[in-house]
């Protein structure tokens, strides 16, 4: 048994822009133990976003190779990688992307029902509100909800499924700087007490320093910073 | 409930919100597609089943010959009658005649019926147009409503009648006697609004019809009438099986199978070009399912790095479409039967509206628009909008489940 629930080895990724080859990622090494938190910091377009996803298992790196709990994820397949992300994955986006048409509470229920961790799902994301603070907010649609309402009803939504990593994209970037302390607070918060794994992508210097290891991603190399 | 299915619902009928645009054109085209194929196809299978009530009517359900003269039509109509399903029999005799009216002739089909029988004068009285039924006697002839107005016949006119057995005789006779036609009186004018049988037939007495085709006590057949609710097909069958030979029971159906055939294909023609109505409606749904991919593709890469399956997604917009296609069915429905049920002052209106007579009765000899609801044909017409709506809705979940996730996510 690995002592990395998440891992890259060696992990690249390039892109075609037009006749230009972009190389984002040139051999990315990661390591994330269980219950401990990192960010990733970078420049704009420096492939943090990319190197998140690939984490994800989003997307597939075109050399190297990502680890979930030790084991390599090449080779699955599409449809078996988001099962397995359902149940070990949360993640949490800049844009927070709630559902339009559902309820607060819904969207809570949805990532339950999407992973498949379906009892007391009601009664769980209920509480899970109540711990975002939005308890009296649970039946309004995202439409009336601020940014920092809605992101936290993202997190809960996230962390309904019980994963065992959280992968946050940004998730301060659109919140002014009171609101995005207060999520950044929360969000520690739930992962340390439920010993939630958390990468978080940042440009915000103080919340990477929060963290227990802060990688800078320069020129399609990681480092501990 | 699976959540892709109750996403597919909050996607067609969100929270709050009135019904969406997109929903309501798609709907509204299957539900118009759907009542008027009921419509059109309930009132095609009323003049079809009116049509077949008044051809049983005037032809029986079934007719016995032998292929020439029934010489003792009374111990046929003894046995037939002892026939378990037989309600009623009659003996007739028919053939072509010369029918002469200030020098103008006319060759029509006369059929003579047993004036023994009340069923068959209180059946008779009731197509007439013209004329009392009391008096039709042996020397009195009914017209038919094409046959009178051809010539310009009305009641209490006299014309004169030929037989080709009158020819025979004189031919046998080397000429020595003189041709005397029959006279006979128009004793009234019916229609039965089977065309067959008003543009061409003339109705007289089995007694008359005796005297000028020399049958003695004979006919040309019996006429049967089964208990309600008996298959004729069926029952003839058992007829001719117990009469023997030379007697053959034939249908209605039998004998008008090419007319029954063209009012089946015409309802078949009808329903092929209205379902087109439903399937330009699928298209309709296509496009606004492909619009409602596009425009939540942010939405799909999230429910996949939430763990949803390709299938699943593709079962959220194709489950759209069977709801579209249930929804515009259940309406179809509704609407299709509240038009039947108004048909009669729809139909008025449009005639004030238009300024033409609304009276069925002048073109159709019905008075009304006439419906008649076949189960199987509502089976097929919401299955087959179902279906439609279905693989309309394919396209669109074939495309949704294809995104990869994180080209999803990063969509503008």
């Amino acid at each position: 048994m690995s002592e990395f629930i998440l891992e890259a080895r060696s992990v690249q990724r390039s892109f075609e822009s037009g006749e230009k080859h972009i190389e984002v990622l040139r051999g990315v090494d990661f390591q994330l133990k269980s219950g401990q938190s990192a960010s990733i910091q970078g420049e704009s377009g420096s492939g943090k976003s990319t190197l998140l996803n690939l984490l994800a298992g989003l997307d597939l790196p075109d050399g190297g190779d990502v680890l979930w709990e030790g084991q390599s994820i090449a080779g699955r397949s599409g449809d078996a990688l988001s099962i397995l992300r359902g149940s070990q994955i949360g993640m949490v986006f800049q844009s927070y992307y709630l559902v339009p048409e559902l309820r607060a509470l819904d969207n809570v229920m949805l990532g339950g029902r999407i992973s498949g961790r379906i009892e007391k799902l009601e009664k769980r994301s209920v509480e899970l509100l109540e711990r975002v603070g939005l308890g009296d907010r649970m039946k309004s649609l995202p439409s009336t909800l601020s940014g920092g309402e809605r992101q936290r009803v993202a997190i809960a939504r996230a962390m309904i499924s019980n994963p065992r990593i959280l992968l946050a994209d940004e998730p301060t970037g659109n919140l002014d700087e009171t609101t995005g302390d207060s999520i950044m607070n929360m969000l520690q918060l739930m992962c340390r007490e439920d010993s939630v794994a958390l990468v978080l992508v940042t440009h915000n210097t103080t919340y990477a320093s929060r963290m227990d290891d802060s990688w800078l991603l320069k020129q399609g190399i990681l480092e501990l910073s | 409930m699976p959540w892709y299915l109750h996403i597919a619902l909050r996607h067609l009928f969100p929270q709050g919100k009135r019904f969406p645009f997109f929903t309501l054109m798609s709907v509204t085209g299957v539900s118009l597609g759907v009542a008027l194929l009921i419509i059109v196809i309930s009132v095609f299978n009323g003049f079809g089943h009116e049509i077949r009530t008044k051809i049983a009517d005037t032809y029986g359900d079934a007719r016995i010959t032998n292929g020439g003269i029934i010489y003792d039509p009374d111990s046929l109509v003894n046995f037939v009658e002892a026939h378990e399903g037989v309600a009623r029999t009659t003996p007739y005799a028919n053939g072509v005649v010369m029918l002469l009216f200030r020098n103008q002739p006319l060759y029509p089909i006369i059929e003579g019926v047993d004036m023994r029988s009340d069923e068959e004068l209180e059946k008779l009285a009731s197509y007439m147009t013209l004329g009392e039924i009391d008096d039709f006697d042996d020397d009195s002839i009914l017209l038919s409503s094409g046959f009178a107005s051809q010539m310009g016949l009305i009641p209490g006119d006299e014309v004169d009648l030929y037989t080709p057995l009158m020819g025979l005789k004189l031919k046998q006779s080397g000429g020595d006697e003189v041709l005397l036609p029959r006279l006979l009186r128009v004793a009234g004018i019916y229609q039965t609004g089977w065309q067959r049988a008003d543009e061409n037939t003339i109705i007289g007495s089995l007694r008359l019809m005796q005297d000028l085709y020399d049958l003695g006590d004979g006919a040309h057949g019996i006429r049967v009438q089964f208990a309600d609710g008996l298959d004729p097909e069926a029952e003839a069958f058992a007829l001719t099986q117990s009469l023997g030979r030379p007697y053959y029971a034939r249908t209605w159906m039998d004998s008008q199978s090419e007319f029954l055939s063209v009012l089946e294909f015409e309802k078949r023609m009808m329903f092929f070009l209205l379902f087109f109505i439903v399937i330009v409606s699928a298209f309709s749904i296509t496009s606004s399912l492909l619009i409602s991919v596009i425009r939540k593709t942010r939405e799909i890469g999230l429910y996949r790095s939430m763990g949803a399956t390709s299938r699943q997604v593709s079962a959220c917009f194709c489950f759209q479409g069977l709801l579209i296609g249930v929804t515009g069915t259940i309406l179809g429905f509704a609407l299709g039967f509240l038009v039947l049920a108004f048909r009669t002052q729809i139909t008025q209106a449009i005639s004030s509206i238009m300024g033409v007579s609304s009276s069925m009765k002048e073109i159709y000899a019905f008075s009304y628009l006439p419906v008649h609801i076949v189960p199987f044909d509502l089976v097929v017409i919401s299955t087959l909008s179902m279906l439609v709506a279905v693989l309309a809705g394919l396209i669109p979940a074939i495309r949704a489940g294809k995104l990869k996730p994180v080209e999803a996510l990063r969509s503008e």
